[in-house]
Formats: C-alpha cells, structure tokens, sequence
C-alpha cells in the first residue's frame, strides 16, 4: 500500500513535470503573476508584499497546477489507456488517486517558492513573515486541503468526461470567490457567504495571518478549525464518490474512450 | 470439468445521445444474449466482425464494465459484484499503442505495475527480468516508450500483462502491428501459457492464427453466436477456416 502511494506519486511527479502545460504553469505561470501582482499592489500603497504578492501569485500558480493536473491527468490517462489499468488492478483505486494528487501538490507547491524567489530577486522587496511556525501550521492545513478538493474533482471527472470543461470555468472564479489575491472581505456580502463554502477561503486567511503575525491565536486556531471542518466534510464526500464510481463507471463505460 | 469462464445470457448496451441540438438517447446492442464456457488450460478464441462485440465482451470478463443482463463469471466470481477476488488472478492486453506510459521506460513501466499488482520486492525485479527477455525487450528497456516503435509497444503491453503471473490472460487482437518474429514470440508466450495450464482468451482477425492456436472457439456476429467449437467443427467441410467464416457471416446478414 505504502509502495503503491509511493510510486504513484514519483510517477507523476516524473509525468507531469516533462509535460510543457504543467511546467508553464508551474515555472513561468508565478513569475509572471509575481510581476502583475507587484505593480498592482505598488500602485496601490500595499506595504506587505509578501501577503498578496509572493503569496496570491504561488497560489495562484498552484490552484491551476491543481486544476490542470490532478484532474486533466484522469483524462490524460483515459486517452493513453492506461486509467482502465489502473482501475482494475488489484491497489485500491482511491489510494492510486491519492498517490497523483499529492505527488502534484507537492510539485506544485514549488510555485510559492519561485514567486517569493521572483519577489526578491527583481524588486528586493522586504520581506517579512512574522509567525513562521503559524505559517507552516497552515500551509500543512491548505496543502491537505488542496488535496482534498483534487480528489473530489478526480473523482468527478472519472465519471464524466465533461468535468474537464466544467474545470476550466471555475479556475478563475475560484481565485476570486476564495481571496488569493485580495481578501474576500472586498467582496459583495451574498458572494462573501459563497466564499466560505470553500475551504480554500481558510487556508489563504490563515496562510496570510501568518505572514503578517498572529496577533490573536484564537481567532487562528478558530478559523483552522472551519478549515478542518470543511476539509473533513469534503474528505466524506470524496469517500462518498469513490465508493460510487466503482461501480458507476462500469455501469456507464466511462472508463475509456470507446 | 474445471470452468474458468462462463457467461451466460450476457447482453450488454450501450446507451449514446445522438444529434446536436436535439438530443436522441439511442440504444445499441453491443452483445445480444451470449453464452460459452471456457475450461481450464484452454486457448479460447473469439472471432467476428468488427463492431460484433468482441471487446466488449472481454471488458465485461475482465471486470472492466457492468453487464446489463445475464451472467458472467470468471475463476467462479461474478464480474460485477465480485471482482476483487478476481483482479489478483488475470490479466489482460489490448492491442494497439494504448496502456503504457509513454513518459517511462519499460523497466520502469512493468516496476510500477507490479507496485499495483502488489507483488513483493523480492520477485518482482526477478519476474520483470524474466518477462523483458521473454518479450525481447531487454536492449531497449532502460530507454522512454515513448522512443519504441509500435511493435516494441505492442511487446511490452504483453510484458505488462504477464507481469502478476495470471491464471486468465485475455488478448484483444495481441499481433496487431508485431513483425513475423513478434508474432511468433507472442505464440510462443501463449503455447507456453498453455504448457503452465494457464488460460488465454483471444481474439483476432487472423484467422490462420486462430485456427493454429485455439482449441476452440466462437464466432461472434452483431452481439450474438453464430457459430461455436473446434476449428475443425466449424469448418465443418469447408476447405478453410475462412470459407467457414465467411460462410456463417453471410449467412447472417443476408
Ligand atoms: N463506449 C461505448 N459507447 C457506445 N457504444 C459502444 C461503446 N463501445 C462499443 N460500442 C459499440 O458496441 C458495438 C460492439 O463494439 P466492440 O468494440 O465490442 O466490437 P469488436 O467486436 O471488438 O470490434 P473490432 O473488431 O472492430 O474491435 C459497436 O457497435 C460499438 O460501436
Ligand atoms: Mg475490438
């Protein structure tokens, strides 16, 4: 089982990294967004750069990372042939899927590390991160809630091909509607009630919490919690989905393309 | 007598929406009521049209599709319904240029589907040394399949399918694209299948092959059996295994 989700997990380190796509999204993807970010957040008086710029633009970078790659990989292994294979070997499914999504989540995290070396090196902006320990607190809950979320969309889209279309309309919103670029609080108040549906809304405001020192250690261990809560519940219908599609898949031969 | 396969009644549809605008759920009957058994040991094959059913068949076998009706069971497990018992036990090849990672070389290709098949550490570089020299792939192993010709694909899907030692192996058309020496390599492997008493479902548009390898047989026409037992009872006086083919399809459609 170990063997399994290790495996998995350099294979598609090794698969996605070769593919032009994901290294666009990967490499240059928060190099530019980096630089965008900047002169925005420049013009704007923003002191902290760290919180929206080198922060918004990694994470940026890694929702499509996500978007792209956790969940087009099914489709990529549905035209290769080879998501039949893997369906029907003897390691458990889900645990297969859960090897790729960490193996591209951990990739991907790469795209914080870029857009803060971008940050420093083309406007040695100062840099600051007041709470690391916060900040490593909540980047363990943003990354397990990143792969959370990959799960239910890989599960989806293992059921239908559309899902791909439906991914790439709500890349963007998404960033929007969850605050990786500014806080959500800029947002109308029906849409901000939207917001915090999804977990990523608590990851970003922990991560940037942290960046700017945590003043009120409650208040972060309580919107951690909402971050845990939600996570959990995505985690429950991720299970949900994977015990239905063993089945679903073979009833709609969605499997392969015919 | 020991049977590994056994469908019975099997139907299977397929339901697509047809149209742009106005969209048309329309049925197609891919397999109409199949029944055969394969005994233990036995080289099966399944012959008939494109289009007759033959792959979806073998899908349904190899627990990779629900059946809609009927019954299909393979080691004496349901397809569907039971399949974790019978995933360890067989393995399958579809032909053509699907089913490897292309990204990998084939050591690293058959290292990871052993990781999925479970096998241990211990065997498992053993058995891919034996299986890359059975399929004679072992000078370009360590290189991408993405650099391999199409038969060098075709040779590792066999590796891949041999990989967990099955007791069941299905081919879906397995020579398509190997050279003279491929193709015979591949009846080989299966010759020696048979030697292990191991079973090998096939199926195929050679017919010369067919009839070389298969001790029995059914052909299969628009989803139903037309015709089935040894070569020789299918031939049933015709000069050729290709007369008798065509003969029987003919016979169908007019
Ligand atoms: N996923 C699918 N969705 C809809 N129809 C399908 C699907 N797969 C197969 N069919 C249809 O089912 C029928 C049988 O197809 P199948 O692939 O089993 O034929 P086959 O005997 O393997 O043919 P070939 O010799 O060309 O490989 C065909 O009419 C095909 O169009
Ligand atoms: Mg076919």
């Amino acid at each position: 089982m170990m063997a399994v989700l290790w495996s998995t997990m350099l294979l598609q380190m090794r698969k996605s990294f070769v593919r032009p796509m994901f290294r666009f999204c990967l490499l240059a993807n928060p190099i530019l967004n980096t630089i965008l970010l900047y002169e925005m957040f420049r013009n704007a008086g923003e002191e902290n750069f760290m919180a929206y710029v080198v922060l918004g633009a990694g994470l940026m970078g890694l929702w499509s990372c996500i978007c792209f790659s956790s969940a087009g990989d099914i489709n990529r292994e549905r035209w290769s042939g080879t998501l039949a294979l893997i369906f029907v070997a003897p390691a458990s499914f889900p645990v297969i899927i859960l090897g790729k999504i960490i193996g591209n989540t951990l990739l991907s995290l790469l795209t914080l590390v870029i857009s803060l070396v971008t940050a420093v090196v083309l406007y040695q902006v100062p840099l600051t991160l007041a709470s690391p320990l916060y900040f490593l607190a909540a980047l363990v809950g943003a990354v397990t809630a990143f792969v959370v979320i990959s799960a239910v969309i890989a599960y989806l889209l293992t059921l239908s091909r559309k899902t791909e279309l439906y991914m790439n309309c709500i890349e963007i919103p998404l960033i929007l509607l969850c605050g990786f670029v500014f806080p959500v609080t800029v947002l109308p108040p029906a849409v901000q009630t939207l917001s915090r549906a999804f977990s990523p809304t608590y990851a970003v405001e922990l991560l940037r919490m942290a960046v700017w020192g945590v003043k009120d250690a409650g208040l972060f261990w309580q919107k951690y919690l909402s971050l845990a809560g939600l996570t959990a519940l995505y985690a429950g219908l991720s299970l949900l989905l994977a015990r239905r599609i063993d089945r679903r898949v073979r009833i709609s031969a969605t499997l392969e393309v015919a | 007598m020991d049977n590994v396969i056994e469908v019975k009644n099997l139907r299977r549809e397929y339901t697509r929406s047809q149209g742009f605008l106005r969209r048309k759920k329309q049925t197609v009957k891919a397999v109409d009521g199949i029944s055969f058994s394969v005994k233990r040991g036995e080289i099966f094959g399944l012959l008939g049209q494109n289009g007759a059913g033959k792959t979806t068949t073998i899908k349904m076998l190899t627990t990779l599709l629900a059946p809609t009706e009927g019954s299909c069971k393979v080691l004496g497990f349901e397809t569907f319904g039971e399949e974790k018992r019978i995933r360890p036990r067989i393995n399958f090849i579809f032909g053509g240029e699907m089913g490897v990672y292309r990204r990998l070389s084939a050591r690293d290709n058959l290292r990871y589907f052993a990781n999925l098949y479970l096998l241990d550490r211990k065997c498992k570089e053993k058995r891919i040394e034996e299986i890359l020299t059975l399929v004679d792939l072992k000078d370009r192993a360590d290189d991408l399949a993405e650099t391999y010709s199409k038969g060098m694909i075709q040779r590792l899907q066999i590796a891949r399918g041999l990989i967990n030692d099955p007791e069941i192996l299905f081919m879906d058309e397995p020579t398509v694209g190997l050279d003279p020496l491929g193709a015979r390599m591949l009846r080989d492997v299966i010759c020696r299948l048979r030697e292990q008493g191991r079973t090998v479902l096939l199926t195929t548009h050679y017919l010369p092959e067919a009839e070389e390898l298969c001790n029995r047989m059914v052909i299969i026409n628009r989803g139903k059996i037309v015709a089935a037992g040894t070569p020789e009872e299918i031939k049933n006086g015709s000069e050729t295994l290709e007369d008798a083919y065509v003969r029987l399809i003919e016979g169908v459609s007019v």
